[in-house]
């Protein structure tokens, strides 16, 4: 496969150079842009892989740049935002955007997360559905050969993670408390204030989310219980 | 000397004891003047001879002789009366004379008497002398009667004697005989006589001492108590006495009462005073002093209280009167200034009366006097055509009223988009009712502020934070980049340690500023659910768990029950409880336990996170919750002082209650959330 290319455009121009230096020493092309027309300019003119918009540029803003980049091209969109509001990050994925990062990000999550999209978008994007596997989202669980994958990348589970991953994939976008997914997944009632279930998800989240504190796909419903977000 | 003299009449011992002697000599005047008073006969006659008393003894045994020997001498008891006499008055005279007569007669011991008939001769007497006669005459009391004279100036009832005397032949020859002898009244009166006017002097002079003592003594009292002498001293801290408290009026009209009670009963006992028994003189030595010593504290008092000030302020009448008056004037003055009523109602109202007593009148007389005429048609129809105008004018305005009141009231609990109907109000009322608008106007306009201002102080805040946050990410990708780079110096890579976590924290700060702002200002969508609070712990343990273990710390759950339910937003329950995680994470001393417990009390689901701190909490727990404060006022460790705040604002979002508790070391976070109910 070729090397990627990266259209990185924010109007902020020491942000869009420690990106490049960020990104090209991971081995991808960088494209810059300082304004959303900018932007569009230069996704005419060169092939790019992946976009990463800030949303406040001058010309034309972020919001209003991917609905123009989703008219014609359907390459991953992270939108890179200081609003942190939720209502931001939902209007921002609304828009067609992919991802929703908000400043100031830490480089190395910025990085998993560029690397996550692209490998959707190179790789996954035309595999065909395999029986035995059930697919969310980036999540990929083999049943036969008991196996994880995020993005492509195969995850190591204990037992009792797989479980816990198992039961919750095959009820997607349910939400279960504690309790409940102790009795399905120990198969035994659960009588005791007991923690495990909360320390193992924790766990799996460190292990398959790239942020574990804002997760994807596995998410906390707090006070009530935990949901395998359905994508 | 002078000074000593001064001294003297400035203690208090010197006023008790001119009031003590003021009380003395009072009674003494008064008991003087009662003996001189009682034994006036003595006091102004000359001798014994003189003494009214002993005149009307001697008259009385005069008269007796002269009945019994002359006028009764042919009877000797009363049927001898009856026999002899038909008419009943002259025998109920006969018999009383000869009672009487009968009865001096026979405890004659003093008296000497001699009687002759001239025509037979015949004598009777009483006197055993050679001659009776001169023996008589030389008596200082001598008294000769024959049937035409009376010899003799100290005799009453002479007139009575001649009447028995009339038309007889006797002479009579009367006297005490000196010296008297013990027994009868001559010598008891006798005996009186001399002790009274040998007692008399000194009672006089008592009299006229203790006057002027007494005299003295009010003088001394009242001069000193108007001088203030005695409180010359400490004239400001002396306390006013009780009775000068009392209203001037209640204690004239109270003193006066007792002194007339006393006064009362004084002549009440004085009126069945016969002899000198101790008991009626201590009586009346009580009233008296009684009456007497009110009297004196009243005076003194009054002098106490005109030296002071404006006697009129301590009268009570005088007071309420003078509220009565304001009370009055102020009505009269709010009524004619509109304020009650308005002028032109009060110039109708007398002119409506008049109207009507003048219709009802003319009705009445028509109809009594000719009946059905056209006059009481008219002036009927007018009564009550007048009337159910007024009635139904007076109705409209009350109805402008209640719509005004009803329009306040929606104000009041905070409807400020309330409109009054203004269509129907009465024109009394209307402006009134549109005062009410305006009120409500400005205050729905100084709503309408407040609001936006707090809105557009969160903007603020967001704003800042947005432009802040642009440069800080900048910051933070460098500060990676640089630490990737090959660095010389070990120092260096130390200085840009301190940058990555400095840099690091200000992200947390500017990410907490925001939300304290938008906790604090309520400008946060809340979405209130069924929560359990158990299912919560679970869930934060888990994700703490492993921190926890790293700082030493034993986290201890425990839980009166498995679901408490809440009603709560569960996201903002777990950044609270987050808040308060990390608190105890960063404040909490290593090898301590923490214990978390969930409960539940008729209201609410309680949550109690107790923890030991590391370093000494000088700080009042109300404090701890104020932004920007923490535990270290040195501010080294990490944290932005807002994680407290945060919480207690978001609890109080979701309707719910914060409380910290700082005992010595221990630290201890109550959050109490409301129950879930079923119904809702």
């Amino acid at each position: 496969m070729d090397k990627c290319n990266i259209l990185v455009c924010d109007d902020d121009k020491a942000i869009v150079d420690a990106l490049e230096i960020y990104l090209k020493q991971e081995g991808y092309g960088v494209v810059k842009a300082y304004t959303g027309k900018q932007a569009l300019k230069a996704l005419e003119e060169e092939k790019v892989h992946l976009v990463i918009l800030d949303v406040m540029m001058p010309e034309l803003d972020g919001l209003s740049a991917t609905i123009k980049i989703r008219e014609e091209l359907n390459i991953p969109i992270i939108i890179l935002s200081a609003k942190s509001e939720d209502t931001d990050k939902i209007i921002g994925l609304n828009f067609g955007a992919d991802d929703y990062v908000t400043k100031p990000f830490n480089p190395l999550e910025l990085i998993a997360r560029v690397k996550s999209q692209l490998r959707r978008y190179t790789q996954l994007g035309g595999t065909e559905r395999k029986s035995g596997v059930l697919k969310n989202g980036g999540l990929e669980l083999d049943i036969e050969a008991k196996e994880l994958k995020v993005d492509g990348e195969l995850v190591k589970l204990t037992a009792t993670e797989y479980g816990i991953v198992l039961f919750l994939m095959k009820n997607a976008g349910k939400v279960f408390s504690i309790d409940q997914i102790y009795e399905n997944v120990w198969k035994e009632p659960a009588y005791l204030s007991e923690n495990t279930v909360a320390v193992h998800i924790r766990r799996i989240r460190e292990k398959i989310e790239i942020n574990p504190k804002e997760p994807k796909y596995l998410k906390v419903v707090w006070g009530i219980g935990y949901k395998m977000e359905k994508y | 000397m002078d000074i000593k003299w001064k001294n003297i009449k400035r203690s208090n011992t010197t006023k008790g004891l001119a009031f003590f002697l003021a009380w003395l000599s009072f009674l003494v005047v008064c008991g003087s003047w009662g003996f001189l008073i009682k034994n006036e006969q003595i006091v102004t006659c000359d001798n014994y001879y003189s003494y009214p008393k002993y005149i009307s003894n001697f008259s009385s045994h005069v008269a007796s002789v002269v009945d019994y020997y002359i006028w009764l001498k042919d009877v000797r008891s009363e049927e001898d009366i009856i026999e002899n006499e038909i008419d009943w008055y002259v025998i109920t005279e006969k018999s009383v004379a000869l009672y009487n007569a009968t009865q001096t007669i026979s405890n004659i011991l003093n008296f000497g008497y001699y009687i002759k008939d001239t025509q037979t001769g015949e004598v009777i007497t009483n006197v055993e002398d050679e001659d009776p006669i001169e023996f008589l005459r030389k008596q200082r009391t001598y008294v000769y009667i024959n049937n035409r004279n009376v010899y003799n100036q100290y005799l009453y009832r002479a007139n009575y004697i001649m009447e028995r005397m009339k038309g007889t032949n006797y002479e009579v020859y009367a006297a005490v005989i000196e010296p008297l002898k013990p027994g009868d009244e001559f010598y008891d009166d006798y005996i009186r006589y001399t002790r009274v006017k040998s007692l008399m002097i000194f009672v006089i002079i008592s009299l006229i001492v203790c006057f002027i003592l007494l005299i003295g003594c009010l003088a001394y009292l009242f001069s000193g108590t108007w001088k203030g002498i005695w409180q010359e001293q400490k004239e400001e801290s002396r306390p006013v006495p009780f009775i000068d408290k009392v209203y001037l009026d209640i204690h004239t009209i109270g003193s006066i009462i007792l002194i007339l009670i006393c006064g009362f009963a004084f002549a009440n006992t004085l009126e069945t005073y016969y002899d000198n028994e101790p008991r009626s003189i201590l009586f009346l030595a009580v009233t008296l002093s009684v009456a007497f010593i009110t009297w004196l504290s009243y005076s003194l008092s009054l002098i106490r209280r005109r030296k002071r000030g404006n006697l009129s302020n301590s009268i009570l009448f005088i007071i309420i009167l003078r509220i009565f008056l304001r009370k009055i004037k102020d009505f009269i003055k709010q009524c004619f200034n509109g304020k009650i009523f308005r002028v032109w109602i009060l110039i109708l109202l007398p002119f409506y009366v008049a109207i009507n007593c003048m219709l009802f009148v003319i009705f009445v007389d028509a109809y009594v006097n000719y009946y059905y005429s056209s006059a009481a048609k008219i002036s009927g129809f007018l009564l009550v055509f007048i009337n159910v105008l007024v009635f139904a004018f007076i109705a409209r305005a009350l109805r402008s009223l209640a719509t005004i009141m009803e329009g306040t009231k929606q104000i009041s609990q905070g409807n400020i988009d309330y409109e009054m109907n203004s269509d129907k109000m009465s024109p009394v009322f209307a402006a009134f009712a549109e005062n009410i608008c305006n009120i409500r106007g400005g205050l729905k306009n100084a709503v309408e502020e407040a609001i936006k201002g707090e809105r557009m102080k969160t903007e603020l805040i967001t704003n800042v934070s947005h432009d802040l946050k642009t440069p800080l990410t900048s910051i933070i990708n460098y500060v990676d980049l640089l630490k990737r780079e090959e660095v010389g110096s070990d120092k260096a890579k130390e200085y840009i340690g301190i940058l990555e976590e400095k840099s690091a924290r200000l992200k947390v700060l500017i990410e907490d500023l925001v939300e304290a702002s938008k906790a604090s200002s309520g400008n946060l969508a809340v979405n209130l659910e069924k929560v359990d609070l158990h299912e919560l712990i679970l869930q934060a343990h888990g994700e703490y768990q492993e921190k926890m273990e790293k700082a030493g710390l034993d986290i201890r759950i425990s839980a009166e029950e498995k679901n408490i339910f809440v009603l709560a937003d569960g996201k903002h329950m777990w950044r609270i409880i987050e808040n308060l995680m990390s608190n105890v994470l960063k404040y909490s001393l290593r090898g301590t336990r923490v214990y978390i417990n969930i409960s539940k009390n008729q209201s609410d689901g309680v949550l109690v996170v107790k923890n030991i701190s590391a370093i000494p909490l000088n700080i009042p727990a109300e404090r701890l919750t104020e932004r920007f404060v923490r535990g270290d006022e040195s501010r080294t460790t990490e944290g932005s002082g807002l994680g407290l705040s945060i919480a207690q604002s978001l609890t109080a979002l979701q309707r719910g209650k914060f409380d910290i508790q700082i005992d010595g070391d221990l630290f201890k976070v109550t959050v109490e959330m409301p129950l879930w109910r079923d119904s809702k």
